[in-house]
């Protein structure tokens, strides 16, 4: 598998290169790379690959060169020098690892290649050098989604004893502690009666987060409400409650809306979630790039919008497609 | 039972020993670790590893390794799930096997008839097989369009006689195999081959042909617990079985079985994947902070094993074995 992997990797190397170097020659378009994660490890990331694309093939001004890591640092770092090599105007980059990829990226500063950190920031030690982050602001969903839990029990009357469980996601990746951080923060200042009992990671996995759920449901008698860190661990809980025979109580508020958890609110099982699109994600990121290109003024941080989504205004929203 | 009988029988059973401290020390920390309802939920939640790690005992007792198996359970969740959709449950079920009996069919070819050391092949395939179903189903989560039209929910949701479905396929696949590994023909010659292969091979067995048997009943655990999986959810991530194979195999060597081969039991293995089961479990229940959970569960683990072996030789340290 190695041997295959750096075999793949040397000759698409020296093809990008070899592209790169003729491409360079040309006056054109401006060139923008980009190295991804992970496509194809979730529905999201293949889906903002395919949004990337669409977004550079509809404007004639630019050209990308769109790369995956595969999940794994080494090949990210490698792709980065890559870019690098090729003279690209700009890059941009889905970290693999906030803190592993700082080197590349101060790499690419030098060259002065200005680089776009998109969807999961890089640790604070590399935003010297990096010109701008487009991304989901994780602790706005996480305050976000106390709102629409306390909205909820005020609605029910039950927001002076409602207790809380929380299904955090994989525990030490940045969404997670900050999705959690902006929930556990905002909650006792719009429902200070509110008590959050207790919190357990469920890794982004459904199989894991209705486990723990069970646990959960064993543990406690009386609980009022799920906060899960994505819909799919949200209905992973609502799965355990549902076979518990214990769902009808019980308000679950995820974030990132999948269309499971979509479907799930449709059938009024499922309250409400953070609608977070992946197309926004991936054309914000080529927007904030460009904008740079044409030297605009940007903030350092560029969230796009994630809005609320309930089974009240769900009618507003397409059902996602991931 | 005279005193010597009662020592020889608990120098056996030393990790049965190790569950009952557990299982009295989390009953102490937390009165509903008892509770029917948590011994069914727990049981039932273990059943998808428990089923792997019976199929993975065959492998291991032959002196080999199975590491494809979780990526492998991925690939028949996903594979099950979709052509639910596609061609109904009916047909859908069987072809999910014949496609992962293929899988395990190539990883025992490459073991057993070409001889590759096991670690590399079924380490290869882990990727290969991650890849696969990446490919599969496009990068995408699949889900059953119709949850409510479906009977397929019944492996994975059902009960019969007041017990879950997926604990009763789990203890009748382990009474299969388990008379399978202890009273069968077949069953000794895998102790044999895993024992010591040169051996069995002058003693007439066919050594190829029982490790390539051995990863064709892997895989077929596999299939099941893809059916138990993706029943449980009527939905999958592409990624539900990713480092499972780490569990599942601590499971099995857990029980007792050795990595050199020869040795273990299927009755040891579900003891193994019940610690496991348990200590997760429990430690959810006693509520303890998340980050300190990984340290513990591995503490527990180790003393379970350690347990295990001082139970084994009389006494808790050896400057021998």
């Amino acid at each position: 598998m190695r041997l295959a992997t750096i075999l793949t990797a040397s000759v698409a190397s020296i093809a990008i290169v070899a592209a790169g170097a003729a491409f360079a020659e040309a006056h054109g378009p401006k060139r923008i790379g980009i190295t991804q994660n992970n496509v194809g490890v979730d529905s999201y990331q293949t889906t903002y690959e395919q949004a990337f694309i669409a977004a550079a093939e509809a404007n004639a001004d630019v050209e990308v060169v769109v790369l995956d890591a595969g999940g794994d640092v080494a090949r990210q770092i490698a792709q980065i020098e890559d870019l690098i090599q090729q003279e690209v105007d700009a890059i941009i980059i889905w970290p693999t690892n906030g803190e592993a990829v700082i080197p590349a990226v101060r790499k690419a500063s030098q060259a002065e290649i200005p680089v776009v950190v998109t969807n999961s920031n890089i640790a604070e030690a590399g935003f010297d050098f990096v010109s701008s982050f487009s991304g989901p602001d994780n602790i706005t969903q996480g305050s976000r989604a106390a709102e629409i839990m306390c909205d909820r029990f005020k609605a029910l009357g039950s927001e002076n004893e409602a207790r809380v469980v929380q299904i955090s996601g994989q525990p030490g990746y940045t969404t997670a502690i900050e999705r959690a951080k902006g929930f556990e923060d905002h909650l006792p200042e719009v429902c200070p009666n509110v008590t959050l009992v207790e919190t357990q990671p469920g890794d982004w996995n459904r199989e894991k987060s209705q486990q723990v759920m069970e646990a959960f449901l064993v543990k406690y008698d009386d609980i009022d409400g799920v906060y899960a860190g994505d819909d799919n661990m949200g209905v992973g809980a609502l799965n355990a409650a549902l076979a518990a025979g214990r769902a009808e109580g019980i308000t679950f508020v995820g974030a990132t809306n999948f269309a499971v958890g979509y479907e799930a609110m449709e059938k009024g099982e499922y309250w409400g979630s953070i609608y977070q699109s992946p197309v926004d994600d991936a054309e914000a990121a080529l927007q904030t790039a460009i904008d740079l290109l044409n030297g605009e003024e940007l903030p350092f941080l560029n969230y796009f919008d994630t809005p609320k989504i309930t089974q009240d205004n769900m009618g507003d929203f397409t059902k996602p497609v991931f | 039972m005279s005193r010597a009988d009662i020592g020889r029988f608990l120098a056996r059973q030393g990790i049965l020993i190790a569950f009952a401290l557990f299982i009295i020390g989390f009953t102490i920390a937390n009165g509903r670790f008892l509770s029917p309802d948590n011994i069914l939920g727990v049981v039932r939640s273990s059943a998808i590893l428990g089923v792997m790690a019976l199929g993975v005992t065959f492998v291991v007792i032959s002196g080999h390794l199975d590491l494809s198996v979780g990526s492998m359970m991925s690939f028949s969740t996903i594979v099950v799930l979709d052509l639910h959709d596609k061609i109904g449950p009916v047909l859908a079920i069987p072809a999910m096997f014949a496609m992962t009996l293929c899988l395990g069919a190539f990883n025992g070819f490459l073991v057993g008839y070409l001889k590759l050391n096991s670690l590399i092949v079924t380490l290869g395939m882990l990727s290969a097989i991650h890849g696969l179903t990446l490919t599969y189903s496009g990068g995408k989560n699949l889900d059953i369009a119709d949850k409510d039209g479906t009977w397929f929910d019944i492996f994975g949701q059902g009960t019969a006689l007041g017990i879950p479905v997926p604990i009763l396929m789990f203890l009748g696949i382990a009474a299969l195999l388990g008379i399978v590994l202890a009273k069968t023909p077949f069953g000794r010659k895998v102790y044999a081959v895993g024992g010591n292969g040169t051996a069995a091979t002058f003693s007439g067995i066919r050594r190829a042909h029982t490790v390539f048997i051995c990863y064709m009943i892997s895989s077929g655990c596999v299939a099941i617990a893809g059916v138990i999986q993706a029943s449980r959810s009527l939905g999958s991530q592409n990624t539900v079985g990713q480092g499972l194979e780490l569990d599942v195999l601590a499971a099995v060597i857990l029980g007792g079985a050795s990595l050199l081969g020869g040795s273990g039991t299927i009755f040891k293995t579900v003891i193994g994947v019940l610690i496991l089961g348990f200590i997760q479990n429990g430690l959810l229940l006693v509520g303890l902070d998340f980050y300190v959970q990984y340290v513990v569960t591995w503490v527990i683990i180790i003393l379970a094993v350690w347990l295990d072996i001082a139970a084994k030789r009389g006494r808790l340290w050896s400057s021998i074995a």
